[in-house]
């Protein structure tokens, strides 16, 4: 069974981006059902203070620059109080993938982002409603040039697809239909971005462009609108199973890749028959579905069963070193190497968006993965590094070769390794003999033991898992 | 110390304000956070966009660029990571403060490095995140020193010569300040960033008053950030996420503000007459909020009686020129206790 600790350390790697261990303590005095309430909750506890990144990053409060956006969303994870609402938001980004790459527009895609934020945890019909009359989904799927007269299905295709259903629950004639339905959805002409920088758009419905025809949709006819089809989805039992799916990929544990899943079962349907049932119960709720998801034993037994995606990792290890709480030129770095990992935030490669589970690793990311790791705690000065060295030193003795590893292996998660793993590092730990901090923290013993020995551990495979 | 004795007008007859006209665009003043005025209005805008740096300009607005950016960057000398004022001596070298460096790089006028100093700490004459500067009458220098809640003065070249401030909300305390300005008299005026107020004190730093609060009512502030004070010791304080300017009385009784009247500027029709997309895309839409400021960092005065607004998020300077009249006490009536329905 699992210490609580552990328990909420896996929590938070899952509902969140990782925590160190003052947060974990803390967490931990609470009880993890109080925690998943709060993390359900995150307007219960205080907003990220997002004033000095705006005031640093001076872009941000302009939503200038995806790119800058990104280094603001690195910060937000690693600085909230509320770690569901970012993490609800990468979920829908990687859901609802849209790119950068298309527009090259950013107030809309940030602004995407927010949206997010705000209505990630409400009911799925909100959701995909506010998705539907987002202008930088508009776009990126064409709906703009959705006309009454000459129809674009790309965006209904998608919807159904992608966002939705899965591939095998409907027809061709139903991704026609819902196409007419969403016919006249479009958004404002935005002022040009020369000569004076880019201006936000907004939805805009124009009558004289929608066709207002009698048409029949997975079954029911009526003079359908966009919300109507939104309203038939989300009854739909293939809808409540793939969100479901997704959240558990997501949440849970790997998952195969989206496309395959019309002829892939889930690796466990019981769980996928909690959420579902929840989602129904709800009136498709997805802070319900989650809380379901976080209170089951199918979660709680799920550790380290999937690969940390990019954001995960890097956030993820910079809370570990307990760094970049205030802008610097330095939190540039994060998206960066995201980026070099192959998740590039607010630019996703497709609107399938990332491959995710072992395809996020390959020969070239997983070099990358390990030099930025090894990097971070590299610094025996930072606060994180200084924190595991002050619990060493603070057992008041000589600390043995097998307890150094087990320590930094408890510290740095609770870290579970293989046996191979393990040996390895007690192989390591041994070759210098026991640990002894008589003086004081010897910076010089920080350095060449302990940074050494959490250069190993997050080298190590298990690093990769969440 | 050769400060000017005379004061300020007592009073003015303030006769408008109008907006002049705008200078630059993406390529040319790419996200401006700051603006010097030389000889002859020579301008220097420091500029964040692109690779960042001292982008010279005239009131001509320049266009194609017709000199490179000063400062490319980096972290070595003469190069800027980032900058966030840029003053003049009285030679017309360039002075930049560099938040994330807690340096003041110095340039000569047409780009040449001269010499560099400050460092991080908290110790006299160190900085933690050095957030802007101005020069006194006499060629020595205010800082405001953010994360230490202090202003700092030192010389021109860097030797620490006094200090004041602490962390808090008090008169003469402060909560990350920013701009920070001295007046031809030797007054400093201090932008305090997260009390959403700017501080006036003596030149040695004695409380004198403090404007502004928070919100975005007339005379309120939204994390205010830059501040200048002009012949007739008007001040005005770039409101930057309430969008504007704002221009207060010496006494600092709130005058009128500025939301941003932007026209294309002449570097903006080059570029524009050459490419059919935007020009259709501009007919397509409203383009109102396109005058308005966004973001701005800062605002700076000449002696002429401009007003040069950075439209940080807009990547361009918007120019007002002031028309006001000084009067004397002999010329405009006591200041009145209550209003009068009756007027002539």
């Amino acid at each position: 069974m699992k210490s609580d600790i552990a328990l909420l350390a896996h929590l938070l790697r899952r509902a969140g981006f990782g925590a160190n261990r003052a947060e974990l303590e803390e967490y931990t005095s609470r009880g993890y059902e109080a925690v998943v309430d709060s993390l359900l909750h995150p307007e219960r506890s205080p907003e990220v203070d997002d004033d000095v990144i705006g005031r640093y990053n001076l872009g941000v409060v302009l939503q200038a620059s995806f790119a800058g956006e990104a280094e603001r969303w690195f910060y937000r994870m690693i600085n909230t109080k509320r770690p569901l609402q970012e993490k609800i938001a990468l979920f829908w980004h990687h859901v609802f993938a849209t790119a950068w790459y298309k527009t090259e527009h950013n107030p809309d895609l940030v602004r995407q982002i927010e949206m997010f934020r705000e209505i990630g945890l409400s009911d799925l019909r909100t959701i995909l409603t506010r998705l539907s009359r987002d202008p930088a989904m508009l776009d990126w799927l064409d709906n703009q040039e959705n006309h009454k007269d000459e129809p674009n299905e790309n965006y209904a295709r998608e919807l159904l697809e992608l966002f939705s259903m899965g591939v095998g629950n409907y027809s061709e004639d139903d991704i026609k239909n819902a196409a007419l339905a969403f016919t006249g959805w479009s958004f404002v002409q935005p002022i040009p971005g020369y000569p004076y920088g880019q201006y936000p758009s907004e939805f805009a419905y124009l009558d004289e462009e929608h066709d207002d025809s009698e048409k029949t949709f997975l079954g029911e006819t009526g003079r359908f609108n966009g919300e109507d089809i939104i309203d038939i989805i989300v009854r739909q039992p293939a809808t409540a199973e793939f969100i479901s799916r997704h959240l558990y990929n997501f949440f849970v544990a790997d998952e195969p890749q989206v496309p395959s899943w019309n002829q892939v079962p889930p690796q466990d349907p019981d769980a996928i028959k909690t959420l579902v049932d929840t989602y129904f119960k709800t009136g498709g709720d997805i802070r319900a579905v989650l809380g379901a998801l976080f209170r089951s034993d199918f979660f709680k037994e799920a550790t380290f069963r999937r690969v940390k995606c990019p954001a995960e990792f890097i956030a993820g290890t910079v809370k570990i070193v307990d760094t970049d709480h205030f802008p610097s030129p330095g939190l540039a770095r994060l998206p960066a190497a995201s980026t070099m990992m192959g998740q590039e935030l607010l630019n996703p490669p497709t609107v399938e968006g990332w491959h995710t589970g072992k395809e996020w690793i390959d020969g070239g990311t997983l070099a990358v993965r390990v030099d930025f790791a090894v990097q971070e705690v590299s610094d025996s000065s930072s606060p994180g590094v200084r924190a595991i060295a002050e619990r060493l030193g603070a057992q008041g003795r000589s600390v043995s070769p097998e307890e150094f590893v087990d320590i930094c292996l408890d510290l740095i998660g609770p870290l579970e390794v293989g046996g191979e793993t393990h040996a390895a590092l007690l192989k390591h730990a041994r070759e210098a003999g026991p640990l002894t901090f008589e003086n004081g923290i010897d910076p010089e013993i920080v350095s060449t033991r302990v940074v050494r020995l959490l250069q190993l551990i997050v080298s190590a495979r298990e690093y990769q898992f969440a | 110390m050769s400060q000017n004795r005379n004061g300020p007008p007592h009073a003015l007859l303030r006769a408008g304000f109008p907006y002049v006209k705008t200078i630059g665009m993406i390529r040319t003043t790419p996200a401006p956070v700051d603006i010097a005025i030389g000889t002859d209005r020579r301008l220097y805008v420091l500029c964040r966009g692109r690779e960042g740096g001292i982008f010279p300009n005239s009131w001509d607005d320049d266009y194609p660029q017709t000199s490179v950016a000063i400062g490319g960057k980096g972290t070595g000398d003469g190069e800027l990571t980032w900058p966030t004022a840029v003053i003049l001596d009285s030679e017309e070298n360039l002075y930049v403060a560099d938040d994330a460096l807690d340096a003041v790089t110095v340039f000569d006028n047409d780009g040449g490095f001269l010499r560099r100093w400050g460092e991080h700490g908290d110790g006299d004459g160190e900085f933690d995140h050095l957030a802007s500067i101005a020069f006194d009458p006499d060629d020595n220098i205010y800082a405001s020193d953010t994360l230490n809640h202090r202003v700092q003065k030192l010389t021109k070249d860097g030797r620490f010569l006094a200090k004041w401030g602490e962390f808090g909300d008090g008169p003469g305390q402060f909560n990350m300040p920013w701009g920070i300005e001295v007046d031809a008299w030797g007054f400093v005026y201090v932008v305090d960033w997260r009390n959403d107020r700017v501080q006036k004190f003596t030149a040695e730093g004695e409380f004198v008053f403090s404007l502004g609060s928070s919100g975005s009512g007339d005379g309120e502030f939204k994390r205010p950030s830059g501040v200048a004070v002009d012949k007739d010791g008007d001040i005005y304080v770039a409101d930057r996420e309430n969008h504007r300017a704002q221009l207060f009385s010496k006494e600092g009784r709130y005058v009128e503000k500025f939301i941003g009247d932007g026209t294309i500027s002449r570097s903006g029709r080059l570029y524009l007459i050459n490419n059919p997309g935007p020009l259709r895309q501009r007919e397509s839409t409203d383009l109102e909020p396109q005058k308005r400021f966004r973001g701005p960092v800062s605002v700076r005065v000449d002696d002429g009686g401009a007003m040069y607004v950075p439209d940080y998020g807009s990547s361009r300077v918007q120019i007002y020129q002031k028309e006001a009249y000084p009067l004397g006490a002999d010329q405009i009536a006591p200041p009145q206790r209550s209003p009068k329905l009756y007027t002539m």
